[in-house]
């Protein structure tokens, strides 16, 4: 077990360095520092930029610098004064309490979708549950976001004539502030989410439906809910438990578009405020820490992994 | 032949074989804008007053004024120019042309209906005032004898453009709406064909050769894969901003290519080791052909299925990730596409214009539905293990 835990920690440093090289290489194709200033700014202006920036030192020493630490205490560019750590430690709670409650909503209706139609499997509520969410899946993203927003804040304020949820906006001093501010990003959220989890679920509880050991239960005469719930749920938990993992790292990156539509000053509105406006310690500082989370959430899932089902760790 | 039992059992779903026929439409389609069937002039036209509604539905009497006054200032502003008569000839709205008379005769009926507009008191509300609203019927009436009447060919051709209305520009949203299927195909072909075929080469290879092509693939792939999807599509859109290239389509190819090749090459590769145990490439291993002609030859053929599922999976995602994209910005810029027409839509929702997002949206609907379909179907016909 410890052998297979270290060696995933060693497969994933080369992983580690490639991709901020990745990163860095990226953000440097094309000069950050013009990029920025504009083709009408003077040399001196370059200069001092370029060396506020620590571009003027060579790629390794700046990769080194990436590498140990993030180069978190730049500062940012838009943000007079405040650094990239500043900027981080800021954005993660509203970005956690957005995504935080939708993943747990998330999972536990589209668990619950895809026992109801696996149950059901080839019968009318299993095809109309599973064509709702094939129906679902295929309209975009932005579309739930903009009208969820209109009908559930614009017009729902309008019908009961007081605001029940903001439009936009994130303010912790208020009363019931979670409530009025995320309830609704999260709603959005989960009901498109659903679709793809649901399907997934689905697909990992039938299979395990079908194994011979669920057979054999059957004919030794267990009960059908303890054939479910002991023989065909628990199996199916550990494929359940590694996708809910695997999506860890993208609970703070995945809101990208909930965020920056409701305005929500999370990880994801903030890289992208960054992004348009060329604020590239931001940029760099934040693609760094999404990769290591990344990273740290993989190499967990791999060993929670090897935990539950000790074939993993042979291979 | 390799595909006919699949194509068999393929063709069994009546839903699978109603989604590759959808599928062959909005090719089609693609095909016929490609040729010049909708040009990306007609889809910037201005065809008529902004924020139309779809299939003349009927507007608020405060908004009818406004697009009179619209159509109005048209005339007055190339009445004003000194050249009148080449001025008026510039007056286009779709297939309307300005009314065939002397322009003395067009002053007249300009004025007239001008008349009306001046006892229509712009300061009042027309929606409340119902005592109103036959005189905007008057001026209404008024303001359509500027025009020539349409006829035949182009009375059809009109009715087509402002279908589904138009956007905030006055520019036609059906048509629009069609010519993004172009830009949807266009991505989605390039950017599916281009990462299965990479994709490919590298995990087939990987898990051909083993050793240290397969340590490099994984760690490649590793790699690009432990930033999330979103916020590397947008790293790599940033490395093009302020180059020559930003406008057009090449940030958003490089960026779907440098990502998307991941999926298929996990895929095929987890493939390629289980062939490669198979009899006959072994069999074929000992009659000494080459490696890397056993690997085209051989191994890559069996793969195909699994090609074409990716594939589609992949060109559903690009579509998809285009609107995400410009949606937040980092996208497509100057063509009409889906997203840009959805992201253009935020203001109007708001003020209760649905025809823009509606429109956008179920024709990016009706093409990503099949493809799903087709896609589910694939893998029911194509992979054994597949859970339908």
């Amino acid at each position: 077990m410890w052998q297979y835990v270290v060696r995933k920690l060693l497969w994933n440093i080369p992983v580690y360095l490639g991709i901020l090289l990745v990163v860095m290489v990226a953000l440097r194709v094309n000069d950050p520092v013009w990029a920025r200033l504009g083709k009408n700014a003077t040399q001196e202006q370059y200069e001092q930029t370029k060396e506020d920036l620590g571009l003027h030192e060579s790629f390794l020493r700046q990769y080194g610098r990436l590498l140990n630490g993030f180069d978190l205490d730049r500062y940012s560019w838009d943000k007079h004064g405040r650094t990239v750590r500043q900027e981080l430690s800021q954005a993660v709670w509203p970005s956690l309490a957005i995504a935080g409650p939708a993943l747990v909503l998330t999972t536990l209706v589209a668990l619950l979708t895809a026992l109801l139609a696996a149950f059901r499997r080839g019968r009318p509520l299993d095809r109309w549950l599973m064509a709702g969410a094939v129906v679902g899946m295929s309209i975009s993203y932005v579309v739930y976001v903009i009208l969820g927003q209109y009908f559930g804040a614009y017009k729902l304020n309008e019908w009961v004539g007081r605001e029940i949820f903001a439009i936009q906006g994130y303010d912790r001093s208020q009363p019931l502030w979670w409530v009025q501010y995320c309830l609704l990003p999260v709603l959005i959220n989960a009901a498109l989410a659903v679709g793809y989890d649901a399907r997934f679920y689905r697909a990992v509880i039938v299979e395990e439906s079908t194994r011979d050991h669920v057979r054999t239960a059957r004919a030794k005469g267990l009960s059908e809910r303890r054939v479910w719930l002991k023989h065909v749920l628990r199996n199916a938990m550990i494929s359940v438990i590694t996708h809910v993992m695997i999506t860890l790292p993208f609970l703070v990156a995945g809101q990208i578009v909930i965020e920056v539509y409701f305005g929500i000053p999370g990880m994801g509105s903030t890289l992208i405020t960054a992004i348009l406006g060329k604020d590239f310690p931001i940029v760099q500082g934040f693609t760094a820490v999404f990769a290591a989370l990344f990273i740290v959430t993989n190499i967990a899932t791999d060993v929670l992994y090897a935990v539950v089902d000790p074939r993993v760790r042979l291979q | 032949m390799l595909f006919s039992r699949a194509v068999r059992k393929f063709r069994k779903s009546r839903l699978a074989v109603i989604s590759a026929i959808g599928i062959l439409a909005y090719l089609a389609i693609g095909i016929g804008i490609f040729l010049g069937l909708v040009t990306r002039e007609d889809a910037f036209e201005c065809v008529g007053p902004n924020h139309v509604p779809g299939f003349g539905a009927a507007q608020k009497p405060e908004k009818r004024f406004d697009d009179v006054d619209f159509e109005l200032g048209l005339f007055e502003r190339a009445l004003k120019r000194g050249d009148k008569e080449e001025a008026l000839a510039e007056i286009r709205l779709g297939r309307r042309r300005v009314a065939d008379v002397p322009v003395e005769e067009l002053e007249k009926r300009l004025d007239a209906a001008f008349e009306i507009f001046d006892e229509l008191d712009v300061s009042r509300d027309l929606n409340r005032e119902p005592q109103l609203w036959p005189k905007l019927g008057e001026l209404e009436a008024a303001a359509a004898r500027l025009w020539q009447p349409l006829e035949g060919r182009d009375a059809f051709s009109q009715r087509v453009k402002l279908a589904f209305g138009t956007d905030r520009q006055g520019r036609s949203i059906l048509l629009r709406s069609v010519y993004a299927v172009k830009i949807a195909l266009q991505i989605g072909i390039i950017v599916g064909v281009a990462s299965v075929i990479v994709g490919t080469l590298l995990g087939a290879a990987a898990a051909y050769y083993g050793g240290w092509v397969d340590h490099l693939v994984q760690w490649l792939y590793s790699t690009l894969s432990s930033v999330p999807y979103l916020v590397l599509l947008s790293v790599l859109v940033f490395m093009f901003q302020g180059s020559a290239v930003e406008q057009s389509l090449v940030p958003l190819y490089a960026a779907f290519g440098l990502t998307f090749w991941i999926g298929p090459c996990r895929v095929v590769r987890g493939e390629v080791l289980r062939i490669k145990q198979l009899d006959y490439v072994q069999a074929a291993t000992a009659l000494g052909q080459r490696r890397s002609l056993i690997l085209l030859k051989h191994v890559i053929p069996n793969v195909s299925h699994v090609m074409l599922v990716q594939f589609s999976l992949l060109f559903i995602s690009a579509i998809k990730a285009e609107v995400v994209l410009t949606f937040l910005g980092l996208g497509v810029k100057d063509e009409p596409s889906w997203g840009i027409m959805i992201s253009q839509a935020k203001q109007e929702v708001v003020n209760g214009f649905f025809w823009q997002i509606g429109a956008a949206t179920a024709v990016m609907f009706l093409l990503v539905l099949a493809f799903n379909i087709f896609t589910d179907a694939l893998q029911d016909a194509l992979d054994p293990k597949h859970i339908a």
